[in-house]
């Protein structure tokens, strides 16, 4: 009977809080693929599940209270908080028309009726749950004295205390039975002398399981069924457009736009370690610590297979020549940095590793014969250093 | 009624305790030898046999199938014959069963070390392998169900309930999952091909943990951990629940393996919502045993055995929640591919796994010995050493998976990468490989302890080979009255079997069978064509020197991704690729768009010695591949293997293909010697014919990964798959 009773506010009051959601149903449908609409559902649900979590311990609490009290009416409390949920409901209906009358714009990408409906059941739910709480602390208050009072006015009888074990926090959060009351719910059989008790499922537990269970649905309903979530093809194109999106900014700036027609060789010491340190992580591997060539040239003499100016350069590891295994390197180099790690190739002419491969290719002088005007100037420039370090 | 007189057999249990001890020991010291190779790749050896490849399968199938498998049948064979009141149905199975099993494991460490596996992880053993394990698996099975038929015990204990359920469902995972067709006797193709073949995979490979690592321990700790605490059972209830919910759910999780991958949408998200369900009934066995113990925490204080379950159950618990976390796919894609997994696996296996066994065998050694346990202070020091091993194992794999991926990510405010060299990202963290070994050694250290304090309690005690006990004959079960529902089923072992056979089987049929009849999930490409029996061959070597260990072949859709290794992986690429190769970790970048992204002459340079290539790379060395001549001989087989899967080579081919294959092999080694370091390599190895070695094989192959979508990179849905 008890049992019954217990289960059905349960019910009532999941059913309480769920009633506002649920008349809302139709309306948001909608718009229960907006994440905004979601979340908030979603929160609704998991404040209704801690609702009906309090209502039962509060129901609880109150049956102890009323034990001690000799007056067997549960059921009074019962009523009183099944009387609440309703008014929960209530509550929230009422609440209802009046955000529609007040709304019209947009929340979210929600729109504000819905938004206000929901954001009202919200704040109902939360009302709710701090009055439970407050309840709560009532009855464990008027507990709480009892005890002492049970005590301290038995003094002499040392064998009451255990009677009335005070509870912890853990304790009621578990549901745990006094270990000295355990024989209450064993099961009474045992397997090789191990026995089993019948303790009830930790609330917490079960409800965690529930909110699992409603992740779930609504993970599968949202991924699968309404496609409100990306794919995972979709937010991989959601990425590259936001990166493109910058890189058309970036090239706003004139300096990144630097092209194997317009690059120019850098000089500037800064921007040639820059060079180098790109060039130490992404190019040693083939041509060696010091440019001397591994299974790629050696680019620190006078032959060049692919043109030893700096225009070919820049194009040879932006683009690559993959049938001869120079791989491109435009979408893991910036295009500055294709021009530094260039320019600093070019710092390395003659110095004459230990090791160097042996030529390869074409020989290139600095002649600058079928150059552009526009950067013969910095060719020069280079050039004009260049014996200084021979 | 009168008293029936019999002997529990503790011979059968002994035995295997022993070698639980025994292959626990060998296990985790080829996991500290593979542990210490990431940074010192000189602890290869330069040997095939030890090379991180080959010894990585051995140490997981040790501590899996060898160490947890042997603790499962240590606890089972002791437990199920008390809580049945019987002694073990046929001594002879029980013997069939342990040397049997033993055997699995020589040869199973032979023929890795050898280099014969499926390349299949967790299920690498090969096929007369396979069909030995089944075979003795049936033996256990009978052995087990024959037992519990003449029980004298009118209801089974839930820690039968979860023997059951192991039985059945590892017969079902590993059936399906070795479906596979011989070339010959130490060589054989998966059936399944690409996509198919990673859902089977992951499906088995998860529920190996789930119903390999997890039930039957959960078994163990339902008889040890009460009988140890001397207390109930903490609720009957939760582990009815517990039970049902987590071998229903557990069953689906298998695609969180595959977020990210070319695996269907439909099944990642079906993977996703089923791992985190299964948070509850995981914690429900926690709890069960956590609260098991209230009453009794004074004596964990004393009591190693207590001590070694608590931590045990604590990891159980935080693992079973990370494994959740882990499965969310923005988490997944931070994770996945990471030493973040490797540290979350470890919290499961060195803390759940290890530490259950280590309690049990503290508990029952002594108990068959009749005598106390030599030290308990000893093993109290093995606790505290075991647990901070775990602690300094997870935390730098954690911190290494975390680093390494952000690394990977990171975008420089021009847009590109901020790491594009992937050998960055590895010696950043070569410190959390070195203070993970450490934490491994502890670990091995107090294992040590343990051998030494049992062999010291069992020289002080004296066996009792049978054990004395009473029972009454079963009764005819009767119902009385009012009872518990799932009492009834308890009174059924084979209803029991065939319940659990069918909840386990739903998640796997509901995620298999479109996966494998709807053509829509794997749209054909036209431009994806079959390997050349080079390549084929090559493929071979890859998965023979198990370099889907540490390297992926499965390019997620990520910006990072793309930029660094390619255009993202498409699941109709996959089609011809019997075993997939798609990896669980990179140790060493992915190589799904390999083909053509590096020289000939550089993959000869490099995988000849990695340091001379690339400074800091801790690849092994590979100079075997150098001198070993390719078998030819095996060509034909493979290819009439691959034809009867469904390879559309024409009919004929195989008789050609060697010549093909010389051609191919000629042309690079051709191309190799024009290379002028590569010719010098060859000349002081001393290779005559370097067309017909090993390396040119692997080249081919490597060259070929991926390259046939890259003249037409959209996919489009052509007719029929599979042709």
């Amino acid at each position: 009977m008890k049992k019954l009773s217990r289960a059905v506010i349960i019910i009532a009051a999941i059913m309480g809080a769920a009633v506002p959601a649920m008349a809302q149903g139709p309306k948001p449908e909608s718009s229960l693929n907006n994440p905004l609409a979601l979340t908030l559902v979603v929160i609704i649900a998991a404040l209704a599940l801690i609702i009906g979590l309090l209502a039962v311990v509060v129901y609880g609490a109150a049956e102890i209270e009323l034990k001690k009290q000799k007056t067997s009416k549960p059921s009074a409390t019962a009523l009183t908080i099944l009387a609440l949920l309703i008014a929960t409901a209530a509550g929230a209906q009422d609440a209802a028309p009046a955000a529609t009358a007040a709304a019209s714009d947009n929340v979210g990408g929600l729109s504000g009726s819905t938004y206000y409906i929901l954001m009202a059941v919200l704040l109902v739910e939360v009302a709710a749950i701090f009055f439970l709480l407050f309840q709560l602390r009532f009855l464990l208050g008027a507990a709480k004295p009892k005890i002492t009072e049970a005590s301290t006015s038995t003094e002499g009888a040392v064998e009451y205390k255990p009677a009335a074990p005070q509870l912890s926090w853990w304790d009621k959060f578990n549901k745990f039975r006094p270990v000295e009351k355990e024989a209450d719910i064993d099961l009474g059989h045992e397997y090789d002398g191990i026995r089993e008790l019948d303790n009830r499922l930790p609330p917490w537990w079960l409800y965690g399981f529930y909110i699992t269970i409603i992740f779930a649905v609504v993970y599968f309903y949202r991924a699968e069924v309404s496609h409100a979530a990306p794919s995972s093809a979709e937010e991989y194109q959601a990425a590259v457009a936001k990166a493109n999106a910058q890189q058309e900014e970036r090239l706003k700036d004139q300096k990144n736009r630097v092209d194997e027609n317009t690059v120019v060789l850098i000089t500037d010491k800064a921007e040639l370690e820059k060079g180098k340190t790109v060039f130490m992580s992404t190019c040693t591997p083939c041509h060696g610590q010091q440019a001397q060539g591994i299974v790629g040239p050696n680019l620190t003499d006078d032959y060049w297979i692919h043109g030893g100016k700096i225009n070919d350069i820049f194009k040879t590891i932006k683009y690559g020549y993959p049938e001869k295994s120079m791989q491109s390197w435009k979408d893991q180099l910036s295009p500055v940095q294709i021009a530094e790690v260039a320019s600093y190739i070019k710092s390395l002419r003659g110095t004459n590793p230990p090791g160097a491969k042996e030529k390869q290719g074409e020989l290139y002088t600095e002649d600058g014969s079928s150059a552009p005007a526009a950067d013969s100037t910095g060719t020069a420039k280079a050039d004009s250093t260049k014996p200084a370090v021979k | 009624m009168q008293l029936e007189k019999f002997y529990y057999d503790n011979k059968i249990v002994r035995s295997f305790a022993y070698a639980t001890v025994l292959w626990g020991v060998v296990g985790m010291i080829a996991g500290l030898w593979v542990a210490i190779q990431f940074y010192a790749p000189g602890a290869s050896l330069n040997y095939a046999g030890t090379t991180f490849g080959r010894l990585r399968p051995i140490h997981t199938n040790a501590v899996i199938f060898a160490f947890v498998g042997n603790c499962m049948f240590t606890g089972v064979y002791y437990s199920l014959q008390r809580l049945c009141k019987a002694r073990m149905f046929s001594d002879l199975l029980s013997k069939i069963h342990f040397w049997g099993w033993q055997s699995i494991i020589v040869l199973a460490a032979l023929t890795l070390f050898f280099g014969m596996t499926t390349g299949k992880e967790y299920a690498e053993l090969e096929w007369p392998i396979d069909i030995l394990i089944t075979l003795i698996w049936v033996a256990f099975g009978i052995n087990m169900f024959g037992t519990i038929i003449k029980r004298r015990e009118s209801h089974i204990y839930v820690a039968i309930w979860f023997y059951i359920a192991t039985w059945i469902t590892v017969a079902m995972l590993h059936i399906v999952n070795s479906f596979e067709i011989p070339v010959n006797l130490f060589k054989s193709y998966s059936w399944y091909a690409g996509v198919q073949d990673a859902l089977v995979q992951w499906w088995y490979g998860h529920n190996a943990v789930a119903f390999f690592l997890t039930t039957p321990i959960l078994g163990l700790m339902y008889y040890f951990l009460p009988k140890a605490a001397n207390r109930p059972v903490y609720s009957y209830r939760l582990s009815i629940i517990h039970f049902w919910a987590l071998i229903f759910l557990y069953i689906w999780a298998g695609p969180h393996h595959l977020l990210y991958t070319a695996l269907p949408d439909w099944a990642q998200s079906l993977g996703v919502v089923f791992s985190v369900m299964l948070i509850a009934p995981s914690w429900g066995g926690m709890l069960n045993g956590l609260f098991t113990l209230r009453g009794a925490w004074d004596k964990v204080r004393e009591e190693p055995v207590l001590k070694f379950f608590v931590v045990a159950i604590t990891c159980y618990g935080m693992s079973t929640f990370e494994g959740p976390l882990l499965s969310l796919k923005n988490v997944n894609a931070i994770a996945h591919f990471t030493d973040w997994i490797i540290g979350h696996v470890h919290i499961g296996g060195l803390g759940w796994n290890g530490f259950m066994a280590f309690g049990m065998l503290y508990y029952l050694i002594p108990k068959m010995f009749n005598t106390p346990l030599y030290s308990k202070k000893l093993a109290t020091n093995h606790f505290w050493l075991g647990t901070i091993g775990i602690v300094l194992y997870a935390i730098p794999m954690y911190w290494a998976g975390f680093t390494q991926s952000l690394m990977w990510k990171q975008f420089t405010e021009d847009g590109v990468l901020q790491y594009p060299n992937f050998l960055e990202t590895v010696t950043q963290i070569i410190p959390m490989y070195i203070t993970r070994s450490i934490g491994g050694a502890l670990y091995l250290t107090g294992a040590l302890f343990m051998v030494y304090n049992l062999y010291k309690t069992v020289k002080q005690g004296s066996f009792i080979g049978d054990e004395a006990a009473e029972a009454a004959p079963l009764e005819k079960a009767h119902s009385h009255g009012k009872e518990y529902w799932h009492r009834v089923i308890e009174r059924k072992p084979l209803q029991m079997l065939v319940i659990s056979l069918i909840v386990v089987a739903i998640g796997g049929l509901i995620e298999l069978i479109p996966t494998f009849l709807v053509k829509s999930n794997i749209p054909t490409i036209a431009s994806v064509k079959p390997y050349t029996p080079l390549e084929l061959q090559g493929r071979d070597i890859y998965v023979r020197e198990g370099c889907y260990t540490c390297h992926s072949q499965m390019i997620r859709p990520f910006r990072d991704e793309v930029a660094r290794y390619g255009e993202y992986s498409k699941a109709g690429e996959f089609v011809y690729d019997h075993p997939f190769q798609w990896g669980s970790k990179r140790t060493g970048p992915d190589l799904a768009r390999e083909g053509g992204k590096n020289p000939d002459s550089w993959h000869f340079m490099h995988m000849f010695d990695p340091r001379q290539v690339s400074d800091k790379s801790i690849m092994p060395r590979y100079p075997w591949l150098y001198q070993n001549d390719l078998d030819i001989s095996t060509t034909p087989a493979k290819i009439r293997a691959m034809q009867t899967l469904g390879v559309p080579y024409e009919k004929g081919y195989d008789q050609l293909a060697n010549t093909e294959l010389e051609t191919q092999a000629k042309k690079i080694a051709d191309g190799l010697k024009e290379d002028s370091k590569v010719k010098q390599l060859m000349t002081v190895e001393g290779m005559a014919n370097p067309e017909k070695k090993e390396i040119v094989a692997l080249i081919a192959y490597l060259q070929r990964i991926g390259k046939d979508i890259k003249a037409e990179p959209k996919s489009t849905t052509v007719q029929a798959s599979l042709k």
